[in-house]
């Protein structure tokens, strides 16, 4: 995709809105960083790679404004979510969607290269990520280092936009898969899993990154976790606790998560949050057949029920 | 009593069990890929290739900690008049931290301004911190994101530290700096340092140099007043914030906290828990009212606090170490050290640019 | 002079006394629960306490007795959220916790020799009832003492007892004033601010003492400046969320002050220093 093309199209779409957000170059080799554009000299900044990870929907609930918006097509599912539970006005948006071909990870990098600062990342177009680091250069695919979305991504071409920075593409990811992960852990004894979460939730330190990355947990200044009234969980720092809140943020998130993986993506302590939150999607797919953030005329179950539902079996009185 | 000493790497393991026997170690350890302080442990697997994800204030100032406990009993002759009983809980075990970093010791220090330099100590912390040794590893390298010559720190800063120790080929080298310090390295049976403490000075400087300098050469920036006051600079900074305080949990001088009373019917906790300035709910009042409602007056008062009324308070002390975590941790790469750049150069500092 | 006691540990007090000033505001008369406490205890006009409903909460009030009259130490509540809420619902002869004292207080030392002039509405009239009565206490040491003092309505005047005193008093200006007109009331009806301006007090040797709604301040500082009082000599108290009391958890902050140990008391020309606030 031309990068020309993409600043052009961000130039032109400012003039009717107030502010455009993109990427621009992070702190350092590996980061890409959010970028509020709102004057043409700023388009110049804007990049596009593997590396503009972060999705930029989030912001939309919380910006008055006419907004643009740039959107990779994982990223594009949030704003349908939102259309379906009413939390923007897309006459107030203008989406302007990227083909994906991939976005790497993180984390997964900073392990291959042993954590050692980044001093330069390039991007074959073979899919090959060459990452120098002071010991040297490093070459991996870009399939290695991915996040595991993009492993079952079925959406690389957003499912709404405005404007189409490039060709869209399809899926090559078989939809039996995308629940694979979850279907495997599942088969673990109730024990295993238990010490599973255990172990992992250990380390949590509820900074709430997690909660407040997501971009469909909106309930942010009156959360569930801090509240007196209702006082469902303490301040006390302990397993307890912690897994409460995980628990009630992923039911929160029922029917709704559009698995865009940033909880676990922004987690410090490296916490596969995401899990719980695909198992609650597969258990949805598997009871009404609903898939968050694809239609924006569907219904979310968790939010409207009909009298008889086609796969819940009611008790006979 | 000599100052330094030398532990070959084949006896490492064996010093830092010997601690164990003396008193509650608190390491780094490594556990999927992440590294985090734990008590110290055959089982577990030690990383001191890179600064831990969290920083060790948790061993002096607990996530949670009890205050006191408090307890409910009805009078037996009035069952009307309900009694209250209190218990304080001041017992502290003997502590060390081993691999700290300089940027993580220097954090102690921030806090013992506030806490212990005042006419009401704070018992909790005071006795935690007269309990532990700290036991820092100079770093190997640089970190993502981190700028600790830019506020006046470095690499192998021996400034909050009872014992420096540099890695060098064939061991470990120590530096014993205070009191504490040289009797836990008396004690250690390592050997004698002279041989090696030329490396290890060779060593230390190698890692200053790489460091970068992201805003300030003499390690002491000066903010412009005129744009810290501009509202419009805050929210143009700031617009990609999503506010979730991460920064505040995983920043080494952070000292922020909240009292909470924890109650199961007749008795409870009041405990002290973590908190940051950065959450929406943090000075909100019952009213309704609430004197930081927006990200940029919480961000704007989170620099404020570290580099200009922290110092104003305590000698120009900078309430930063430049460890980088909050930058490489940010949900969003939000840069706290290029908001200061931008805050100097209004200045024309002579210490910026290059 | 560093102290080794615990800053966190609330003493226990027991409640003597529950008066119900108005709808939602209730005064609580407490002793110490060990009688020689309360003769050692000491505090300043204009100091707070952060009082414990243990298993709930703390939260801060002003003392507002005055220190020459230790049978008991007041403190007014509103209810407005968990822990105003669960005081409001205890009886006397309930235990609570209390850390004082906290804080600053006023500096009734520059002010003898002087004319005084208090403004307060609502419950601001708490932090400004322990000055008055001090002063009231040692009337010789001040002048002129004139009280604007305004509610929404009556009931909601708190102290009535006290206005009642200070109205029969030939040695204090006491002006009352309401919101509207209210069946009954054939006193003045306006806005305190307003009020103010109708009163024009001088500000030739006075010192003037207000607290009350944010947006009361925020008008009566206004019109103080138009009577040309100069900023040294208007007196302010704040308020905020505060949880350690003792100028540590970063909270109740206005740059490097702590309203909790460098405040609540604090002078505009002190408050001019911190943009934003006024």
């Amino acid at each position: 995709m031309s990068l020309d093309k993409l600043k052009q199209i961000i130039t032109d779409v400012l003039k009717d809105v107030d502010v455009v957000i993109g990427y621009k170059q992070g702190f350092d080799a590996l980061h890409a960083t959010p970028c509020f554009v709102t004057k043409p000299e700023q388009v110049d900044e804007i990049i596009w790679s593997p590396l503009c990870v972060q999705n930029l929907a989030g912001y939309l609930t919380s910006l008055k404004k006419k907004v643009g918006i740039v959107v990779k097509g994982c990223d594009s599912r949030t704003i349908v979510q939102y259309m379906q539970e009413g939390l923007i006005d897309r006459n107030k948006v203008v989406v302007i969607g990227i083909p994906c071909t991939g976005i790497l990870s993180v984390k997964k990098v900073l392990e291959k290269v042993k954590h050692e600062p980044v001093e330069e990342v390039t991007f074959g177009n073979d899919g090959t990520v060459i990452v120098k680091t002071p010991s040297g250069d490093t070459k991996m695919a870009l399939s290695e280092v991915a996040p595991d979305k993009c492993e079952t991504c079925l959406y690389p071409t957003p499912v709404v936009y405005d404007h189409l920075a490039d060709e869209p593409i399809a899926s090559t990811k078989d939809p039996q898969n995308v629940f694979k992960d979850v279907e495997e852990f599942n088969k673990k004894s109730l024990e295993e899993k238990k010490k599973y979460w255990e172990k992992e939730f250990d380390r949590c330190i509820r900074c709430y990154a997690c909660r407040n990355a997501c971009p469909m947990c909106v309930c942010q200044d009156s959360c569930i976790a801090e509240t007196r009234d209702p006082h469902w969980i303490s301040q006390r720092s302990n397993l307890t606790e912690k897994m409460m809140f995980h628990m009630i943020h992923a039911l929160h998130l029922a029917g709704r998560c559009v698995e865009c993986g940033e909880c676990e993506r922004v987690c410090p302590m490296g916490i596969p949050v995401n899990k719980l939150k695909k198992k609650i999607n597969s258990d949805m797919k598997a009871l009404f057949g609903y898939e968050p953030g694809v239609k924006p005329e569907d219904k979310p179950p968790m939010l409207t029920f009909s009298v008889e539902e086609k796969n819940i079996e009611e008790h006979k009185l | 009593m000599a100052d330094t000493g030398f532990i070959p790497k084949e006896k490492w393991g064996a010093f830092i069990e010997g601690l164990s026997a003396k008193a509650q170690v608190w390491v780094p350890c490594l556990e999927e890929d992440i590294v985090i302080f734990r008590p110290y442990s055959k089982e577990r697997v030690i990383c001191f290739d890179r600064p831990a994800n969290t920083p060790p204030k948790g061993v002096i100032f607990p996530q949670s900690d009890t205050l006191f406990s408090f307890a409910f009993t009805k009078d037996p002759e009035n069952p009307q008049k309900v009694m209250v009983e209190l218990e304080e809980k001041l017992d502290f075990p003997k502590t060390i931290i081993i691999g700290s970093r300089p940027c993580d010791a220097k954090g102690f220090l921030i806090y013992d301004r506030p806490y212990t330099q005042t006419d009401t100590p704070d018992p909790y912390y005071k006795g935690r911190r007269e309990q532990t040794t700290i036991i820092t590893m100079s770093c190997q390298s640089p970190s993502p994101g981190c700028f600790c010559t830019a506020v006046g720190g470095g690499p192998a800063d021996k400034v909050g530290s009872d014992i420096l120790i540099t890695e060098v080929n064939t061991g470990y080298f120590i530096e014993a700096i205070t009191e504490k310090g040289k009797e836990i390295l008396q004690q250690s049976g390592a050997e004698n340092g002279s041989s090696h403490e030329a490396e290890a000075r060779k060593k230390q400087e190698e890692v200053h140099s790489r460091v970068q300098d992201r805003f300030c050469a003499d390690g002491k920036p000066k903010i412009s007043r005129d744009l810290f006051e501009n509202d419009d600079f805050w929210q143009e900074e700031l617009a990609k914030c999503v506010s979730c305080g991460a920064c505040t949990y995983l920043c080494p001088t952070c000292y922020c906290f909240n009292i909470t009373d924890e109650k199961t019917f007749e008795k409870g906790e009041r405990i002290r828990s973590w908190d940051g300035c950065m959450y929406t709910h943090f000075t909100l009042e019952a009213s309704g009212h609430n004197p930081r409602p927006t990200k940029y007056q919480r961000f704007k008062n989170r620099v404020g606090h570290k580099f200009i009324f922290y110092p104003e308070k305590y000698d120009g002390v900078i309430a930063c170490c430049g460890c980088g975590r909050c930058i490489r941790y940010c949900p969003m790469s939000v840069d706290i050290s290029e908001v200061v750049s931008k805050l100097q150069k209004q200045t024309g500092s002579a210490s910026n640019g290059k | 002079m560093a102290s080794n006691k615990n800053p966190y540990l609330p003493e226990l007090v027991t409640i003597t006394n529950i008066i119900e000033e108005t709808p939602n505001i209730k005064s609580f008369q407490v002793v110490f629960n060990d009688p020689e406490r309360m003769k050692t205890f000491t505090f300043e006009p204009g100091q707070v306490g952060q009082l414990s409903v243990f298993g709930v909460g703390e939260s801060t009030f002003v003392i507002n007795s005055p220190p020459t009259r230790m049978e008991y130490l007041q403190f007014s509540v509103m209810r407005a959220g968990e822990v105003t809420g669960a005081l409001h619902e205890l009886f006397p002869g309930d235990q609570m916790g209390l850390r004082a004292p906290l804080g600053n207080w006023f500096p009734y030392d520059t002010m003898k020799g002087k004319k005084i002039l208090f403004i307060g509405g609502g419950i601001g009239l708490a932090p400004l009832r322990t000055l008055i009565l001090y002063m009231l206490d040692n009337r010789g040491d001040y002048k002129d003492i004139t009280i604007i003092y305004g509610a929404r309505t009556p009931p909601d005047l708190c102290y009535k007892e006290d206005l009642k005193d200070w109205e029969s008093r030939s040695d204090v200006n006491l002006i009352l004033t309401v919101d509207a007109e209210y069946p009954g009331w054939d006193k003045r009806i306006g806005f305190v601010p307003t009020v103010l301006n109708e009163v024009a007090p001088s500000p030739e040797d006075t010192i003037a003492i207000t607290c009350g709604p944010p947006i009361m301040i925020k008008f009566v500082l206004q019109n103080l400046a138009k009577l040309n009082f100069k900023d040294e000599d208007i007196i302010t108290t704040l308020e905020a969320r505060m949880k350690c009391g003792i100028g540590i958890c970063g909270r109740c902050n206005l740059g490097s002050k702590y309203i909790c140990k460098d405040g609540p008391v604090f002078s505009l020309a002190q408050l001019r220093d911190f943009p934003g606030v006024i």
